[in-house]
């Protein structure tokens, strides 16, 4: 153990012992001669019941959180080693531990709970999106420490590990093991992003209620139970974070932040709603007395009524400017009684969707896909019309989606869109004008969406050929029109661009030649310049791939020079 | 009311340690004789977990001696036994983790403690230890503070789920281990020819309520000696059926 006063490695004299943890004693440090103060983790030999193998893991762990920077994390800057001991020198964080704040004056303000949460959902974004990606496992009040100046560090990193990891054979205690999710008792599933997002949603929980759910009566009750005054768009993010099973939880911690960052809204929206069934309520109570008094005169004149207002509704919305408007009157047109079969409001949304910000948000997705869904059964009166509703949707989908972040974005938008393609392609009476496109949509969509799975299982040989045809498709039928918006353009040549760079030798091993990929990357690399940008989110893009073609070039190249040599 | 008091625990067929405790002992007060019992399930890395189960244990037994005389002096009431025995959960869960801190281990324990008097059955309880009554049928006096007990109880679970379920060894709380702990308390009438039982959960996993009924119904229980080769023989059983914790049972025959 350290002794208060030494000097450890000629630079930190101890000052005092400022924690103990299982197996390991913080001290507070100075560096006398750059006058700063440091925290110094010892990892005792005699704590561990397997030093050893306690060490090996730190040091990898300790190595790699050597390299993370970010707000909410403490610096590593130093590591000593020697024979009984690890030494580990790290920023001093002032503060207290959350779980003491809690202790000393129970549930915490709503907004500051709220500020808290975009603080921890950005570091264990950040984590997560590490390569590898980081797990924390181990997240509570005790665990996050509240800086003078209001901020947030997340502390005992690399740690969690060596306890979440039981061995199941003996009895442990929920007392020990924090928020545990479910799944981090092994039997349920591997642990993984969404094993965070839970013990951060009982983080909250317990912040914002005062309430522990480690404590009885064991549960994470709806928070307005416990306190009617808090927001119903966080007892949503709460609960949604805190589900069982992990699939229905948030999946990333970019859904949890949107979530977060727009929980007021989704307090309006339900308020809205609860006003707007309340309308329902009376609009359909005043119905019935009506046909009830006019009986079946009424009704034929209902329908004609029911044309007229969907009529009128679109123009309205054709009209309105206000994005809000727009959305609300489209949606209203869907719900007019008879009319869910019509085409032309799903199209206005999707358009709307669209244009707006040349993004689908989560949100607006959400918003989409169930007005689809609840509808399917009327809107496949006319097969047709419903696979022109789902080839826009599914482009929508392909191009604009806004969901995670920008390195998996691509793949997660051709993967949501596959199935509307798919629907497409049941449902397109034969010689649909979309049919030919959504397939091939579809095959792409499909190939991103395998090809993890089977490259793991070594069974991807062989699905790179049509793919490739699939792609030279979707460039000579798309990327090539000039009519085309400049975001579907440049996504597309992003995709082949990427695909050639990624997927070059497999390619090759599928028979795709060199002059087929010289085809295609010189598509690109023209197509490219030609495209005018309006915004700088397209520039952006557009010199992106530009930057990015040499690489591309040289990916191509290699490919092909390993062959020369030997031959 | 009259008492004849067993007790046997075991180390089973897999563990290098015994960290179960146990004590029980028949008490003259001034209220008429007493019986009194308490046994923990100790848990923790090397030999440790006894150092919690056996520490809790003495503490009752202490109390079980001046303290008790005291109380039943004044009138046993059960607002003062719950106030007492609370209060040593709370001091004995405060120094478990103490010592667990200092020695940079982890290690806690359950607890079922149960007095006896002519009239009241008192139980205090924290974790997967149980306490059983035995006459005609065989009652469950103990709720288990496990995981799945709890998921059962809110239907998200069912028993047979349960007891395949990897989170079947998860407590929801155990004496030094918890931030804080909430025991169960238990108080109710007492039962002449009856047999009280607690019982570690080694004991109860692999065999049924019916066999134990069958085995410890007050008919058979008539003498300590046939108390302790009833005890052995369940035992036994639970070794053949390939159980992996320590085992222990107190039994209690009331007359």
């Amino acid at each position: 153990m350290l002794k208060i006063g030494t000097l450890v490695d000629g630079k930190y004299r101890v000052l005092s012992e400022v924690g103990r943890g299982g197996m390991s004693v913080v001290y507070m440090a100075i560096n006398e001669k750059a006058n700063k103060t440091w925290a110094i983790k010892e990892v005792r030999k005699d704590g561990v019941l397997n030093f050893e193998a306690v060490r090996e893991g730190l040091i990898v762990e300790t190595e790699m959180l050597i390299r993370l920077k970010h707000p909410n994390l403490p610096s590593i800057i130093d590591v000593i080693e020697d024979e009984s001991t690890l030494l580990i020198v790290m920023d001093y964080i002032e503060g207290n531990p959350l779980s003491k704040t809690l202790a000393e004056y129970g549930a915490q303000p709503q907004e500051l709970v709220i500020g808290w949460a975009k603080q921890l959902c950005d570091v264990l974004a950040y984590l997560h999106t590490r390569t590898p990606a980081i797990i924390y496992r181990d997240m509570k009040p005790a665990n996050v420490m509240l800086k003078p100046d209001g901020n947030l560090t997340l502390i005992d990193f690399g740690t969690a590990r060596e306890f979440k990891e039981k061995n199941l054979a003996d009895t442990i205690c929920l007392g020990t093991v924090g928020y545990a999710a479910p799944e981090q008792f092994g039997g349920m599933g591997q642990t993984d992003a969404r094993t965070d997002i839970y013990c951060l949603g009982a983080t909250l929980y317990h912040l914002v209620t005062g309430c522990n759910p480690s404590e009885p009566p064991y549960e994470i009750k709806p928070i307005r139970q416990i306190n009617p005054g808090l927001s119903t768009g966080l007892e949503r993010i709460i609960e949604r974070c805190t589900q069982r099973n992990p699939d229905d939880r948030y999946q990333s911690c970019a859904e949890l932040m949107y979530a977060l960052e727009h929980y007021e809204e989704i307090d309006d929206r339900y308020r809205r709603k609860q006003k707007k069934k309340l309308g329902i309520f009376f609009t359909a109570a005043a119905c019935s007395v009506l046909f009830a008094a006019g009986g079946a005169v009424l009704q034929v004149s209902a329908a004609q009524m029911a044309t007229d207002i969907y009529q009128d509704k679109l123009d309205e919305a054709a009209k309105t400017v206000d994005y809000d408007d727009k959305s609300r009157i489209y949606q209203e047109c869907i719900a007019i009684p008879d009319k869910a079969s019509e085409t032309d409001a799903y199209l206005g949304l999707i358009q709307l969707f669209k244009e707006d910000d040349s993004a689908l948000s989560v949100e607006e997705a959400k918003i989409l896909v169930k007005q689809i869904k609840n509808h399917k059964a009327q809107l496949l009166a006319d097969p047709a019309g419903y696979a022109k509703v789902c080839f826009e949707t599914g482009k929508l989908f392909w191009y604009y989606y806004e969901y995670g972040d920008a390195n998996d974005n691509q793949i997660t938008r051709m993967k949501s869109a596959v199935e509307w393609f798919e629907d497409t392609i049941a449902h397109a009476p034969a010689g649909d004008e979309n049919l030919n496109m959504a397939r091939v949509y579809a095959n792409v969509g499909a190939f991103y969406r395998d090809i993890s799975i089977n490259t793991v299982e070594a069974s991807d040989k062989g699905q790179y050929r049509p793919f490739f045809d699939n792609l030279a498709e979707l460039m000579d039928a798309v990327a090539q029109r000039e009519d085309e918006s400049e975001i579907v353009r440049l996504e597309l040549l992003e995709l082949a661009r990427s695909s050639l760079q990624q997927y070059a030798a497999k390619l090759k091993i599928d028979g795709v030649s060199r002059e087929e990929m010289d085809a295609m990357y010189r598509q690109v690399s023209k197509v490219i310049r030609t495209i005018e940008t309006t915004t700088d989110k397209t520039e952006e893009k557009k010199r992106s791939i530009l930057s990015l073609l040499d690489d591309t070039r040289d990916a191509i190249d290699t490919v092909y020079s390993t062959d020369k040599e030997v031959g | 009311m009259n008492y004849l008091i067993s007790a046997s625990t075991d180390i089973g067929i897999v563990k290098s340690s015994n960290q179960d405790s146990l004590s029980a002992k028949v008490i003259s007060t001034n209220a008429g004789k007493l019986a009194f019992a308490v046994l923990c399930d100790g848990m923790g890395g090397l030999q440790k977990g006894e150092v919690a189960s056996s520490s809790v244990v003495h503490a009752f037994m202490k109390w079980s001696g001046p303290r008790l005389q005291e109380l039943c002096r004044a009138g046993l009431t059960d607002e003062d036994v719950r106030a007492d025995w609370e209060s040593i959960i709370r001091e004995c869960s405060e120094k478990i983790r103490a010592y667990g801190i200092r020695s940079g281990i982890r290690l806690g324990t359950t607890v079922t403690a149960m007095l006896l008097s002519p009239d009241r059955c008192r139980i205090i309880h924290v974790g997967d230890t149980r306490a059983y009554e035995i006459k005609e049928s065989i009652r469950l006096l103990t709720r288990d503070q496990t995981v799945v007990a709890h998921e059962v109880a809110c239907g998200t679970l069912t028993e047979e789920q349960a007891e395949t379920d990897a989170r079947r060894n998860v407590l929801l709380q155990c004496v030094g281990a918890s931030d804080a702990v909430f025991p169960d308390w238990f108080s109710g009438g007492s039962c002449g020819d009856a047999v009280y039982m607690l019982c570690s959960d080694g004991f109860r996993h692999k065999i049924s309520a019916q066999e134990i009924h069958a085995a410890f119904s007050p008919e058979n229980m008539t003498d300590t000696q046939t108390m302790r080769e009833k005890e052995r023989s369940l035992i036994e059983l639970n070794k053949q059926r390939q159980e992996r914790d320590n085992i222990s049972v107190v039994t209690i025959r009331t007359y």
